[in-house]
């Protein structure tokens, strides 16, 4: 019995230990949590365009990991998938689907373990990170010819480090603040011309204070935890500082224009018009729903579509307990003096990783796919959902005439803040975005906490800052005067 | 005609059937040991001496090491985790043992209910109960512990993101809902106690308290000792509490060394960075272990 035993343990020790060293070439197509879309049986879709040749016609299998850009954009991709295989039935893509919560860490774990996917959903801010890894790959030489030019540039140098470009963008996603429109009108502003011209942060001063009564807050940001990152990014863009960097690639969160905004951070605490205490990100939506906020913030076009459901479910007792009709309206941030209106933009795309098995061909053919989510139709149906315009010329043709829903003022006040958004300088070395992301995870972020808490002053902030970055960044890579 | 000395040197060398069997047995646990322990610390500590980049390492000798020491945050989560090791595992030890010695007297069907009760925690998730404590700890107004204040006329606290409360509020966390292992241990040991002792205090007119130092307290220290020893290393390694509760802020006062560590090595990839933080939390556990053993362990053996 005893020999029987043993027997069996190493038996299934052995089975085990081969398994886990199997070859990965051979991919097996039941892959645990991925997705495989297989061929379809006809091989060629006769209304599409032209498709770009593909590298060589050998079988290959491209791999991608996205989160849920929208709510069903697995089920979009799974059909995006079957349309390009179409054109290239020899190309199998598999989707490994993550939720927001895990992406980051599940991408990065797979990065260092040198099994990146191929093509991986990114924001602007995390790229320094895989290129620091040295697992970001060069999109240009894969891509095929002429596709460049269908994307608006402004959106590609936010893809662009040290004047290198490591991805497609999908979109570009501008955050600002929502109010509700009846509330702000009573509480005497013009909320149209707001949306149409801006507002000065003394305007918004006044606004937030006039629409403060008993139960209602005049402004609510999500500041907790890491939605801090946020209220320093936005209200950053209305101090003038609409980039880690300035043009001229010095850190820019030193400068006179970080005073002015951690003043104003400090006046807007001690007024009592926002709330003194920490708002999760779920919660300040809930409270411009219910009424017990009039300006909240972050805020996107997109919440319209939120506020406009939760309104038709006060009727069938679906809507959040005590919410009243809310007519939503999207704002820009309020600028500061001597400051050019602008709004804080953030690309959103898809970049293209190197991983074991990465080859010369095998990056042509990921190229071929990348362009094809990124652009057309398959981007268009996504930004349709956020209520957003796409970056590229073909996903604008493909979104022509679609009916968003959007009320007609929202549409134009947001058009008019992506005009405004300025992208970020495109020399910005994968070191300089790595360190600033670390003073910004490590340094602004814990300290603004303090400072929305009420536990340090602005000017301590403004000191430790400059400490740190003169630290990372040298005394001559900080920028210390005013950026206009 | 082959000498003595070849023959035993024959039967020493030789191998037997039953020796292969008990290879084969002690072989799976000696290769799972290899490739889940041995191998990532062995890994870990090259990884340490690296700029590691998953295609072309660099070897950068103790500049992870010195860049560790160097960084203010790296002491400050070392002192966030010594505060919350020092409060937390001591304060555990002394609840998991009133709980276990009020639990004893029951009879066996209403202490397995108990500990039932008291285990629950331990095996719901982390997260889900990361996610339940989070919402206790609203700082709105309509918060539970914040209605709990103001029904006592108290003012409302920003449980979470003050730099006052967000500590002790972890802590409070981890002594409310961890500590059904231990309860269980406790209850263990205390089982094991012979009841002559107890019968033979009676008859000496001891107390309550007296059989409980002089009986209990002694004969429960290798179980003391056990659960500090593993409640100071799982304290030093404590991570979800605040990565989901608080994220380490506000002003990183919560930041713990093993947020620390996860953070530098997969939300910036500076795999080498973590390494040389990681080993140096290891020889940080070592040295305590060790002294815990000199201090504590000279008369307790397993």
């Amino acid at each position: 019995m005893k020999k029987f035993l043993a027997l069996l343990l190493c038996l299934c020790m052995i089975l085990g230990l081969a398994a886990c060293g199997g070859n990965n070439d051979q991919k097996d197509d039941s892959n645990d949590g991925q997705q495989t879309a297989t061929p379809p049986a006809d091989d060629k879709n006769n209304d599409a365009e032209p498709a770009p040749e593909p590298a060589s016609a050998d079988e290959d299998t491209i791999v991608i990991m996205a989160p849920p850009v929208t709510g069903d954009y697995a089920e979009l991709l799974a059909g995006w998938i079957t349309d390009f295989q179409k054109d290239y039935p020899h190309l199998k893509v598999e989707v490994i689907n993550t939720s927001w919560d895990d992406h980051s860490s599940k991408l990065s774990t797979m990065a260092l373990a040198g099994e990146a996917p191929d093509i991986a959903e990114v924001s602007y801010g995390a790229i320094g990170t895989y290129v620091e890894m040295g697992v970001a790959v060069d999109v240009k030489p894969y891509l095929p010819d002429g596709a460049l030019d269908d994307y608006d540039q402004n959106a590609l140098d936010y893809m662009t480090l040290n004047n290198t470009l490591y991805g497609l963008p999908l979109y570009l996603t501008i955050q600002a603040l929502g109010g509700n429109r009846q509330m702000m009108e009573e509480a005497g502003v013009d909320v149209e011309k707001v949306q149409s011209g801006g507002w000065t942060y003394d305007e918004f001063l006044t606004a937030i204070e006039a629409g403060t009564k008993d139960e209602t807050y005049g402004f609510v940001f999500a500041n907790s935890g890491v939605t801090t990152a946020d209220f320093v990014s936005i209200f950053g863009v209305g101090a003038g500082i609409t980039a880690n960097f300035t043009d001229d690639l010095k850190y820019a969160y030193t400068s006179e224009n970080m005073k002015n905004l951690l003043a104003a951070v400090e006046t807007m605490v001690s007024s009592g018009w926002m709330p003194n205490y920490a708002v999760e990100a779920g919660q300040r939506l809930v409270m411009l729903e219910t009424g017990n906020a009039m300006i909240t913030g972050k805020a996107m076009p997109l919440f319209e579509n939120n506020v406009n459901k939760n309104n038709a479910g006060i009727a069938t007792g679906e809507a959040v307990d005590g919410s009243i009709e809310v007519e939503y309206a999207f704002l820009p941030v309020p600028t500061m003096d001597g400051v050019t209106e602008s709004c804080f933009g953030t690309v959103d795309g898809m970049i293209m990783l190197r991983n074991n098995n990465s080859t010369e061909e095998h990056l042509k053919n990921v190229g071929l796919f990348l362009n094809y989510i990124c652009s057309g139709k398959p981007v268009a149906e996504t930004v349709n959902q956020i209520l957003l315009s796409c970056v590229c010329k073909s996903g604008r043709e493909a979104q022509a005439g679609a009916d968003l829903g959007q009320d007609a003022r929202n549409a134009e006040a947001s058009t008019r803040c992506i005009g405004i958004v300025k992208a970020p300088p495109t020399g910005i070395t994968s070191e300089q975005a790595a360190n600033a992301k670390t003073l910004m995870d490590e340094t602004i972020v814990p300290k603004f906490q303090a400072l929305l808490a009420g536990e340090t002053t602005a000017q301590a902030l403004y000191d430790e800052v400059c400490a740190k970055a003169v630290e990372l960044f040298g005394a001559d890579g900080c920028e210390m005067g005013f950026i206009q | 005609m082959r000498s003595k000395a070849t023959t035993l040197r024959d039967r020493r060398f030789r191998i037997t059937l039953e020796d292969l069997n008990g290879w084969a047995f002690i072989a799976v646990a000696m290769i799972v040991f290899a490739v889940m322990t041995i191998y990532p610390v062995v890994s870990a500590v090259i990884t340490s001496f690296q700029s590691y980049k998953p295609f072309g390492s660099e070897w950068v000798q103790f500049d992870n090491y010195k860049t560790a020491l160097s960084n203010d945050l790296f002491y400050k989560s070392i002192r966030n985790t010594a505060i919350y090791t020092a409060v937390t595992v001591p304060l555990s030890l002394v609840i998991a043992f009133a709980v276990a010695v009020m639990i004893l007297p029951f009879k066996r069907k209403t202490q397995s209910v108990f500990k039932s009760l008291y285990y629950i925690p331990a095996v719901a998730s982390g997260v889900a109960m990361s996610v339940v404590w989070l919402w206790l700890y609203d700082s709105s107004p309509s918060g539970l512990f914040n209605q709990l204040l103001t029904f006592f006329h108290a003012p409302t606290l920003n449980w979470l993101s003050s730099s006052k409360t967000a500590m002790m509020s972890l802590i409070l966390m981890s002594l409310l809902s961890g500590q059904g292992s231990s309860i269980i241990i406790y209850i263990a040991a205390l089982m094991g106690i012979d009841n002559t002792y107890f019968e033979a205090a009676e008859l000496d007119g001891a107390t309550f308290f007296q059989k409980l130092r002089f009986i209990v307290i002694p004969l429960c220290k290798p179980t003391t000792l056990f659960l500090l020893v593993t409640g100071i290393i799982n304290s030093f390694q404590v991570f979800m509490n605040a990565y989901m509760m608080t994220g380490g802020g506000p002003d990183n006062n919560t930041t713990m060394i093993g947020l620390l560590i996860f953070n530098n090595a997969f939300v910036y990839g500076k795999y080498g960075l973590a390494c040389a933080q990681a080993i140096m939390l290891a020889i940080v556990i070592a040295a305590l272990t060790a002294i815990q053993f000199k201090v504590a362990g000279d008369d307790v053996e397993y």
